[in-house]
């Protein structure tokens, strides 16, 4: 029996295009593909001497980039790499994120041979001109088509991204998106609103203006409606952005939401461990070259403060499935029956942000749309209930 | 030694000039040829301005005082005493006290500028005090002074009565006629007279705080010698004090041992602070003091006033360490502690006037490191109340409930408002608005008018002067001095957040105009206040009714929805940054008011 139970995460940063919102580390040279492979293959191996003894690997996540770039060839052997290096479970949830547009089914049957059982596809969105403005590299049918195929190679677990909330969107053209969308069964929604990330070509128009952003009034109605629309159609939210069958949440994303242990590989890459967190470099030129001179490509560590770690339980938790009272009582070492503690929670719930069955508190989807204001007069008050404890 | 010279060979005489005209410059040049400083020493221009705010403000707030040594083409070596002067309205009486120090004034003039409403105003106070003009048109190597040079010289004749050949043409910057200024200073500027045998009477015109000496008090001897070991008398605080050392000021202090009638100098005598040594008092020796002390002497009131108070709460004392510190060097601020419902602890502060405020702000800030939330300024109101008796109001939250007020008087100026002619209109306007009258107007030239208004000292504490710079293009000056109090009809406008007032945002304001204020703090505060997990609703009030309101939408989203879950240091470094942006507002009952919103009402005009 292993120690803990940990998530594996690679990033393999190569696009063959880059989306005009994402800021997630990629490049769109792809000749130094099998470079880095080697170079990901050597990480891994040199991170399980480190860390891999005791563990057990209950999930995996290959994200990017467009991790569906790789060849099957190079698929199979950093998959044989992570697997004989680190003890897999046998019932690990295993996912790859695909761009619709690069997978066929001769792929997506090697994925499923690796061991592969879970895909994510970029959908974004089912309306042509929104998947231009998103500079998207796939069309609405060939999203459709790329699901029917993954179903076909076997996958009894697939998560179709969308995206709403773009600029001049309407209402009615979100939920068009949506129901499309359920109309293919997926196990797994994630559906996120727009962000303007700093650095992107977004971001730049919307500087220059030459983008109007809806409000935050718009956007929070476009969340609220998506939410009961995905409710209606039996997709149960357990996180801000993410929905799912009953069952079907998505292990390694929940593993982020509770502070497990996790490593990362690949440019960019965050890991989580013993209190300890920290992420790669984002270079896949560095990335490669430190790796051959056997040295860990890491750009920042942190080690975390008794305070941080606790902050942390609780705004990872209240955007997820909740936190236990129990868990919230220990950690700062106050009542959440009694006192201001207990007076946010009665606020909260008489204000339907929030539900709280006497164990466990969870926001409700108008708590989500507002969970960063909620986390933070939380913290408040669990600061002020530590500090007059301490004082008492 | 320089201090027992004869008095024929003392020189004493100052600089007046408005901002940019070229008065530092034109210090330094002197400086320079008199040998005081080589041209290597002065890699900063402007060596007299040595505090850095008064560098970037190009306006002197401390007095500097310099002693140079010139051999004139008598053939004779005189001893110059050069007293700088502030450059601001804020400071006139200490413009006045350090005229009272000299025999003479160069009069500075910008050749492409002419004659601007400060330097009216002082050259006015220094022809009152009897001293010596010497007029000079400063900046005649620009281009663009060729033309104006007539006119300029026409405005100095106009305004000094002198000769054309009198003034002098010069640039400071180029180093023309500076041998014609210090001849001018030798032949025109009348020695000292007075007696340095008889009863001491030593004139303070500024002091500075030394952390080793105590503080350096500036003087100018008019009779009887100063010693170190003297017991000294100071007229008007009363107390006496042993000095320690005396001397006269090069670019440092020079220690001489004594200082006679018609010098100028320092002494120290282990004072330990500044508002102990007041401008314009009479020091005499505690033994054999003089008859009367030298007349002109007066306490300085502050006439603005505004709460000053840590951005956190927990740092009140070290404010106070701060306050006590900055006034060791600052005679005029004064400060008393006061308790906001809004603001918790802090200080009611009284300033010479807006200038001096931003001084203190911007001193607090910089070298003293205090984060600070300042209060709207107020003046000092005088408010009679329905039973005869008297209350003088520094604080609008202290303003008495109007049934027991019979009246309110408030401090009114005489404002001097100098203008190319073409923004008339405009200015007289802007004065009317502030409830200004027009008391007269005299045209200096065809194109520049000097015009005189009485306006409540209210109405320009609130950016009047931007609004004046802005009408004109800059061209306008302004200068003025305080008139008397006469009543008005004023009114307490309160603002309520969520039904709590919020004492630090009461203001007093004309009644007539209480309405579109209140409207327009409203909307403003709107702006200013970030949207709550629930409604706020803000209003105006004067007593209980309710003129004004306005509301913000509770808050409907704020979550950062994409997320890549395992950069989560990210996420909490985003979180913690709320959180410090949260800590720097202010807590009025459940609503979080940011400090910007404090001084709001400054800025309403630019709706």
């Amino acid at each position: 029996m292993k120690q803990r139970s940990i998530g594996l995460y690679l990033h393999i940063p190569f696009c063959q295009h880059k989306c005009s919102y994402c800021d997630f580390y990629s490049i769109v040279t792809l000749d130094g593909m099998e470079r880095f492979v080697q170079a990901l293959c050597e990480e891994i191996r040199f991170r399980s001497q480190q860390f891999g003894s005791d563990a057990e690997v209950r999930s995996i996540f290959w994200g990017g980039g467009t991790p569906s770039l790789l060849s099957i060839a190079q698929t199979e052997q950093v998959s044989r790499v992570l697997t004989d290096s680190f003890y897999v479970a046998a019932d690990v949830e295993w996912t790859i994120e695909a761009n619709p547009g690069t997978v066929t089914l001769e792929k997506l049957y090697a994925y499923r041979m690796i061991g592969i059982n879970r895909i994510s596809f970029g959908v974004q969105s089912f309306d042509e001109g929104e998947l231009n403005f998103l500079e998207r590299i796939h069309s609405p049918h060939q999203a459709e088509h790329a699901v029917e195929m993954a179903r076909r190679a076997g996958f009894d677990n697939i998560n179709v991204d969308i995206m709403y909330a773009l600029p001049g969107q309407s209402i009615t053209t979100c939920l068009a998106s949506l129901k499309r969308a359920c109309a293919l069964e997926p196990e797994h929604i994630s559906a996120y609103s727009l962000v303007y990330e700093p650095a992107t070509p977004l971001y730049h128009k919307l500087q220059r203006g030459e983008i109007v952003p809806l409000t935050d009034d718009v956007e929070a109605e476009f969340f609220l409606q998506t939410t009961s629309f995905l409710a209606e159609q039996g997709y149960q939210q357990y996180e801000v952005s993410n929905f799912a069958r009953p069952g079907k949440e998505c292990r390694h994303n929940l593993l982020y939401w509770h502070r497990g242990e996790y490593l990362g590989f690949g440019p960019s890459a965050h890991s989580h461990w013993d209190n300890t967190r920290w992420s790669n470099i984002r270079s896949v030129a560095r990335y490669v070259e430190l790796l051959a001179r056997r040295q860990f490509p890491v750009a920042m560590t942190e080690h975390l403060t008794v305070e941080q770690q606790r902050s942390e339980a609780v705004f990872l938790a209240l955007r997820a499935d909740g936190i236990e009272l129990a868990t919230l009582e220990s950690l700062y070492n106050c009542s959440t029956t009694t006192g201001p503690v207990a007076a946010v929670i009665a606020d909260w719930q008489r204000q339907g942000l929030a539900t709280c069955d006497g164990r466990r508190l969870c926001l409700n989807p108008s708590g989500y749309s507002l969970c960063d204001a909620l986390t933070l007069e939380l913290l408040n008050v669990l600061e002020h209930a530590t500090t007059e404890a301490a004082v008492l | 030694m320089a201090s027992r010279a004869s008095m024929d060979h003392i020189r004493n005489f100052c600089i007046i000039a408005h901002i940019d005209h070229g008065k530092s410059t034109l210090a330094d040049r002197l400086l320079e040829r008199t040998g005081r400083v080589t041209a290597r020493e002065m890699v900063t221009d402007q060596i007299l301005d040595d505090n850095p705010l008064e560098q970037e403000r190009g306006i002197t707030i401390k007095l500097h005082a310099v002693q140079m040594e010139y051999t004139a083409r008598d053939g004779k070596t005189y001893i110059l005493n050069l007293i700088d002067t502030p450059g601001h309205v804020d400071f006139s009486y200490e413009v006045s006290r350090s005229l009272a120090a000299c025999e003479g004034a160069l009069l500075v003039v910008d050749a492409t500028q002419g004659v601007e409403a400060q330097t009216i105003s002082n050259l006015y106070l220094a022809v009152d005090a009897g001293l010596e003009i010497i007029p000079v048109i400063n900046k005649i190597d620009l281009p663009s002074a060729e033309t104006m040079i007539e006119n300029v010289r026409q405005q100095v004749i106009d305004l000094i009565g002198c000769r054309p050949d009198e003034i002098i043409l010069a640039s400071a910057k180029a180093g023309i006629g500076i041998e014609e200024i210090l001849e001018a200073v030798v032949q025109n500027i009348s020695p000292p007279k007075g007696n340095s045998e008889a009863p001491l009477r030593a004139l303070i015109y500024d002091s500075l705080y030394d952390p080793y000496r105590g503080v350096i008090v500036n003087v100018r001897v008019f009779d009887g010698t100063l010693r170190e070991k003297d017991k000294v008398l100071f007229m008007a605080t009363g107390q006496t004090y042993e000095v320690d050392e005396v001397g006269v000021l090069y670019m440092e202090q020079h220690r001489t041992g004594e200082l006679s009638a018609g010098n100028v100098g320092y002494f120290t005598a282990s004072i330990r602070r500044v508002r102990d040594t007041k401008v314009g008092d009479t020091v005499t020796h505690a033994q054999r003091p003089c008859e009367q002390p030298i007349a002109g002497f007066r306490e300085v009131k502050p006439m603005v006033f505004s709460g000053i108070y840590p951005a956190d709460s927990d740092d009140f004392e070290d404010l106070r360490d701060a306050l006590e510190k900055l006034a060791l060097n600052d005679a005029a601020i004064q400060y008393e502690p006061e308790t906001s419902a809004a603001l918790g602890f802090g200080f009611r502060c009284g300033f010479l006037g807006l200038l001096h405020m931003e001084i203190v702000q911007e001193r607090l800030e910089r070298e003293f490191n205090q984060t600070i939330v300042t209060t709207v300024p107020n003046v000092r109101y005088l408010v009679q109340h329905t039973d005869g008796t008297e209350l003088w109001v520094e604080n609008p939250a202290q303003m008495p409930e109007p049934v027991k007020i019979a009246e309110i008087l408030e401090p009114y100026i005489r404002a001097q408002i100098i203008t190319p002619t073409e923004y008339i209109g405009p200015i007289m306007q802007l004065c009317i608005e502030r409830r200004g009258v027009l008391l007269g107007q005299h045209y200096l030239t065809q194109t520049r008018v000097d015009l005189s208004f009485e306006l409540p000292l209210a109405e320009v504490v609130f950016d009047f002067y931007d609004k004046l710079k802005s009408i004109s293009r800059g061209y306008a000056s302004l200068d003025y001095e305080y008139s008397d109090y006469k009543p008005g009809d004023l009114v307490k406008l309160d603002i309520l957040l969520n039904g709590d007032p919020v004492d630090a945002l009461s203001t007093i304001v004309h009644r007539q105009k209480a309405y579109e204020w209140g409207r327009r703090l409203c909307s403003k505060l709107k702006k200013l206040i970030p949207r709550h997990l629930f409604e706020v609703v803000i209003q105006a009030a004067i007593g209980s009714k309710i003129i004004a309101r306005d509301s913000i939408a509770p808050l409907r989203k704020n979550v950062l929805a994409k997320c890549y879950g395992g950069d989560v240091t990210r996420k909490r470094k985003l979180l913690e940054k709320q959180k410090e942006g949260k800590k720097r507002m202010k807590q009025i009952g459940r609503v979080e008011v940011p400090q910007e919103a404090f001084l709001a009402v400054l800025s309403l005009g630019d709706e």
